[in-house]
């Protein structure tokens, strides 16, 4: 019962240091843009700073619909043909992470490096 | 295009298709049909997902380009909404199998009616996004229907057999709360999509990241999808999605015994 309790107590000052940190920080997030041209992401490798919000500025130039989706930062938007998205990312540690087009997988590949 | 089509289609179709099932087995167990509230759910949902997907890009645009995480975490959440209020009834109308006929089963049906239309919407939009794009005279259309139809197929088949399963353990007496336990998960699950959406918006603080799995059980894996359309398996979920799982998660419980003290 007492380590549920401590187990308990320890998730909750987590949950509000976490929001606590992530404060009102966002006057000067960075943006970066991303294009998709036939199937593809251009640029296909982006570099971020580590431990901040950084706003993608997806713009897909294709007549078709893409799927911009991450596992591993947990992002999932649909983005209408001749359109452009907005998907916040971060605040994220150091590290690589993948992203890809959902609707053409095979082609649509990219990566978020974290540094 | 073929396997693509078969994974995504698939993917849609399996967590409205585990809905249906949890949510026909507790109906037919609470003394009612699935066929009151079936055939108008698949309506409205299919009517709303086409009007979805026809405003994707207005959406989209709209509220500083997040509009459609807006729209998202407002269908999750109302259908989080609407679980707890099934469980609510539930638990007023009295023990399993002793529910009958006796009791109005509008707002039952109507609810049920409500969280399969919202579940539809979504999912089904997407997908209605997704055959869009080849109805263009690509070329692909042929192998991407038959991809569909094949992920359609398996997603419906998972379905019914869970279905089955959760009517045999019932019929059996085993694990006869099994039902409303995912249903509670599932609760969870959309409360913390709804979170994500938000989290992806920019409307909410997602904190760290509590955990990482990603080695042990990764997301793409056939039962790491299997278990994200059941029970919203996340390998690295963030503070907040689960603080809102935990949240969506109790109240399913809270409401049936909630739902309970209030019968005469």
């Amino acid at each position: 019962m007492t380590t549920t309790r401590h187990t308990i107590r320890r998730w909750l000052s987590t949950a509000l240091a976490g929001l606590a940190l992530a404060g009102p920080a966002a006057a000067k997030m960075p943006v970066v843009e991303i294009e998709i041209r036939d199937h593809l992401f251009f640029p296909a490798e982006i570099v971020i700073p580590a431990n901040t919000k950084v706003k993608l500025l997806v713009r897909n130039l294709d007549p078709t619909p893409e799927e911009f989706e991450s596992y591993e930062l947990n992002r999932e938007k649909v983005i209408s043909g001749n359109s452009q998205a907005v998907i916040f990312i971060g605040p994220l540690p150091p590290g690589e992470y993948p992203f890809f087009g959902e609707f053409y997988p095979k082609t649509a590949q990219g990566v978020v490096r974290v540094e | 295009m073929l396997l693509t089509s078969v994974i995504l289609v698939l993917q849609e179709t399996l967590e409205a298709a585990l809905l249906f099932s949890i949510l026909a087995v507790i109906t037919l167990r609470s003394g009612g049909r699935p066929r009151a509230w079936l055939p108008a759910g698949l309506l409205l949902g299919g009517a709303l997902a086409f009007v979805y997907a026809l405003n994707l890009r207005r959406i989209s645009e709209s509220f500083d380009y997040v509009g459609q995480e807006l729209t998202n975490a407002a269908l999750q959440l109302a259908m989080t909404v609407a679980i707890v209020a099934l469980v609510a009834w539930l638990g007023r109308a009295g023990p399993w199998n002793t529910v009958a006929a006796q009791r109005d089963r509008t707002v039952f049906n109507g609810l049920c009616v409500l969280v399969i239309a919202l579940a539809i919407t979504r999912e089904g939009s997407e997908v209605l996004v997704f055959l869009s794009g080849f109805f263009t005279g690509a070329g692909a259309l042929r192998a991407v229907l038959l991809g569909s139809g094949v992920g359609f197929g398996i997603g419906v088949s998972v379905g019914f057999l869970l279905f089955y399963g959760l009517l045999a353990l019932d019929r059996e007496g085993r694990w006869r709360s099994l039902p409303l336990v995912l249903l509670a998960l599932f609760s969870g699950n959309m409360l913390a999509q709804a979170a994500l959406q938000l989290i992806q918006a920019d409307w909410l603080q997602a904190g760290p990241a509590l955990w990482d799995t990603s080695a042990w059980l990764p997301e793409q894996s056939i039962v790491g999808r299997l278990s994200y359309a059941l029970i919203g398996y996340e390998s690295n979920p963030s503070v907040a999605e689960v603080v809102a799982y935990l949240a969506g998660a109790a109240a399913v419980p809270l409401a049936y015994a909630a739902g309970r003290r209030s019968r005469r």
